[in-house]
């Protein structure tokens, strides 16, 4: 049962991190390796060596762990995807999504800023539970700096012998009969939304244009260079050094049912004190926006119009949604896309909601990657229509127009390759939906002269 | 904005005899990028990038170049380049400022920040000032959404701007004549 205000009893991903309610964000700097082992760092790693890498898996199969990148699939299931262990086999690689490029995420950012070792011990954890040689951390490009952090935290953990071909922790005996050698590497990418997408993110590591593949086959058979490979998002990885000391039940005792542990929450928007907060997954909203321990309330006092729910891909909670619990079932109770990088913007009620659509739909014309036409004219036509009723030029018409384009597009309507345009069609939808009064007054009605039908006039 | 043809009939290709791609960076892809990846063209990226680290921008003869060291097809190499939005092949400013206006920095003023930009350095978005030392972008999400609005000046990120606070950051950037790193 989470505590009052679901703060866990202690920071778990943030134990290092100042944040509130524990601690002040001001007082926030990077942890370095020596600093990171004096207070408990690569314990995690030394018990999982001791473990069978079944073992491993296993617990963090039954911890019930969900990926924190946004589709929230169980991360013990996807590993079990790999094909049997073949030490005479192929190469093997985890690949780090560190894209974190969702408008309104900046969560990934907090670890690779203050803790990137919390992050580099969860991918050795990974690597010897899956048999993975190799690790890439692929790290948006604006994001330099942590950049430059991760490449001085990897230096040391080779320093240390940490990683390296004599196997983690120097070589160390494992359970799973010698020691595991592994390499890891950062590979920055160039500015493009598009290569946070697994399959866009392989084609970039592999110094091609990101455009996604079509599935199957799946990256567990058929990834990087055509080798098996696990894709996980850095906050599920930093998961693990705590689950495996800590054990599966103790991480099950957090959060909600079907959504297991604590989440980086990083609210943004109007409200008095945005930031990042670790919670037991399941805090309502009100409580993140209202809480004095969270965000202390809406800004200026306004009143509450609505919410991106975790990235400008899951849609809109509306006015009367507040009271969203934030785990993996909001997707289905709210009628948003999802849980997404549970990282909500919230809106005061001075938001032109007409604009907020907007907004989106640019962005999604800007970031689609072309390859299918639903989502390549979709886009365009989506953000064109907008700006007209934005600026006052349009129709009723034009708003059932937005829907039915907006509908129409997306890997689950299966008319695209990836997810990218249903995250385009659940902003656009939802927000329309939720605020069609608000449309309405925008747009000129759309006049139906008595000699021509319904149907006539729509295709006007 | 990957799909997007861009206009280059007209361009005319510059040539120098001095390489773009330096022995020291061919060193330092031999030694450091090219063995991290199963295929030469993995190491790409990292080569793209060292070369617009040290030109500030990416020349189609430095492209070519790249495309004979790795052993790819100038096309495969100008395929990759002109999908990424962060590698330029026009020349830039030596300061890219690169304000961002996605949702969280939208509504919290970032357009107040573009505007103070415009009005300083007299140009728009995607141009660059005749003396090219600024060139003004906007670009998306930046993972600042907490602290916006957000903007980059080259590497450097700066947080809660307000009009006058991006001014002066610009009339630092004048003054120091330095723009932090490329
Ligand atoms: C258009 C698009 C963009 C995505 N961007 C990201 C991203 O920036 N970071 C991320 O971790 N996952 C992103 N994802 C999700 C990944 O495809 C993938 O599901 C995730 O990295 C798997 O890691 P997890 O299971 O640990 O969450 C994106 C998906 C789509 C369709
Ligand atoms: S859905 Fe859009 S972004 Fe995804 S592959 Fe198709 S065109 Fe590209
Ligand atoms: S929306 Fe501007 S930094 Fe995220």
């Amino acid at each position: 049962m989470p505590r009052p205000n679901f703060a866990p009893e202690k920071p778990i991903l943030t134990q290092r991190i100042p944040c509130w309610p524990f601690a002040d964000p001001a007082t926030r700097r990077t942890i370095r390796l020596d600093e990171y082992q004096r207070t408990g760092g690569y314990d995690g790693l030394r018990k999982a060596l001791s473990m069978a890498p079944d073992a491993v898996v296993g617990e963090v199969k039954d911890s019930g762990l969900r990926g924190r990148g946004g589709a929230g699939f169980p991360t013990g299931l996807k590993w079990t995807f790999l094909p049997k262990y073949d030490p005479a086999g192929p190469p093997r690689y985890l690949a780090i999504n560190a894209d974190e490029s969702e408008p309104g995420t900046f969560k990934d950012r907090l670890i690779m800023d203050f803790d990137p070792h919390l992050l580099l011990e969860g991918i050795a954890i990974a690597c010897y539970a899956c048999r993975l040689s190799k690790a890439y951390i692929y790290i948006r490009g604006e994001y330099f700096h942590q950049a430059m952090v991760l490449e001085e935290a990897i230096k040391d953990a080779y320093a240390a012998g940490i990683f390296g071909s004599r196997g983690l922790l120097s070589g160390a005996a494992t359970a799973g009969g010698g020691p595991w050698p592994l390499e890891v590497h950062l590979h920055r990418g160039a500015g493009a939304y598009i290569c946070g997408e697994e399959t866009a993110l392989l084609e970039s590591l592999e110094g091609k244009r990101g455009w996604p593949r079509i599935k199957p086959p799946f990256p567990a058979l058929k990834g990087l260079f055509g080798k098996p490979t696990i894709i996980n998002n850095v906050e599920t990885l930093a998961h693990l050094p705590s689950i495996v000391t800590f054990g599966k039940e103790w991480f099950l005792a957090q959060g909600t049912k079907g959504s297991a542990g604590t989440k980086l929450f990083g609210i943004s928007g109007h409200v008095n004190r945005p930031g990042l907060h670790e919670c037991e997954l399941g805090i309502p909203l009100r409580m993140l926006i209202e809480s004095k321990d969270y965000c202390c309330g809406m800004r200026h006092g306004k009143k509450f119009k609505g919410a991106i729910a975790g990235g400008v891909s899951t849609g809109i909670l509306g006015p009367d949604q507040i009271d969203a619990p934030m785990d993996f079932d909001i997707g289905k109770n709210y009628n948003v896309l999802g849980l997404g990088t549970a990282c909500p913007t919230i809106f005061d009620e001075d938001t032109d909601m007409v604009a907020v659509a907007r907004n989106i739909a640019r962005f999604f014309k800007h970031e689609s990657c072309g390859q299918c036409t639903p989502c390549r004219e979709g886009s365009g036509w989506l953000y064109q229509l907008l700006s007209r009723i934005e600026s006052g030029g349009g129709r009723t018409k034009d708003l059932d127009l937005t829907l039915e384009i907006a509908t129409s597009m997306g890997a689950m309507p299966g008319t695209t390759i990836c997810g990218l345009a249903d995250g385009n069609n659940w902003a656009v939808r939802t927000i329309i939906n939720k605020y069609r009064a608000e449309f309405e007054k925008r747009v000129r009605p759309t006049y139906v002269p008595v000699t021509m039908s319904v149907g006539a006039a729509a295709n006007a | 904005m990957a799909w997007i043809t861009k206009n280059s009939g007209g361009a005319k290709i510059e040539r120098r005899d001095e390489p773009y791609l330096t022995q020291a960076i061919k060193d330092t892809v031999t030694r450091t990028y090219l063995p991290r990846y199963e295929t030469k063209m993995g190491a790409l990226l990292p080569t793209l990038h060292l070369v617009q680290q040290a030109h500030n921008w990416l020349p189609h003869q430095a492209l070519i170049e790249i495309a004979e060291f790795l052993g790819l097809k100038p096309a495969d190499v100008i395929d990759t380049a002109s999908f990424y939005e962060e590698y330029w092949l026009k020349p830039k400013g030596a300061c890219l400022i690169s304000v961002c206006r996605s949702i969280a920095c939208e509504f919290c003023g970032s357009k107040a920040v573009t505007d103070a930009c415009r009005r300083r350095l007299g140009i728009e978005p995607g141009e660059t000032t005749d003396d090219g030392k600024f060139t003004l972008i906007e670009l998306e999400c930046l993972g600042s959404c907490g602290t916006a609005p957000a903007a980059l000046f080259n590497h450097t990120l700066h947080e809660n701007l307000t009009p006058e606070k991006v001014e002066r950051l610009i009339e630092e950037a004048e003054r120091s004549g330095s723009h932090g790193h490329h």
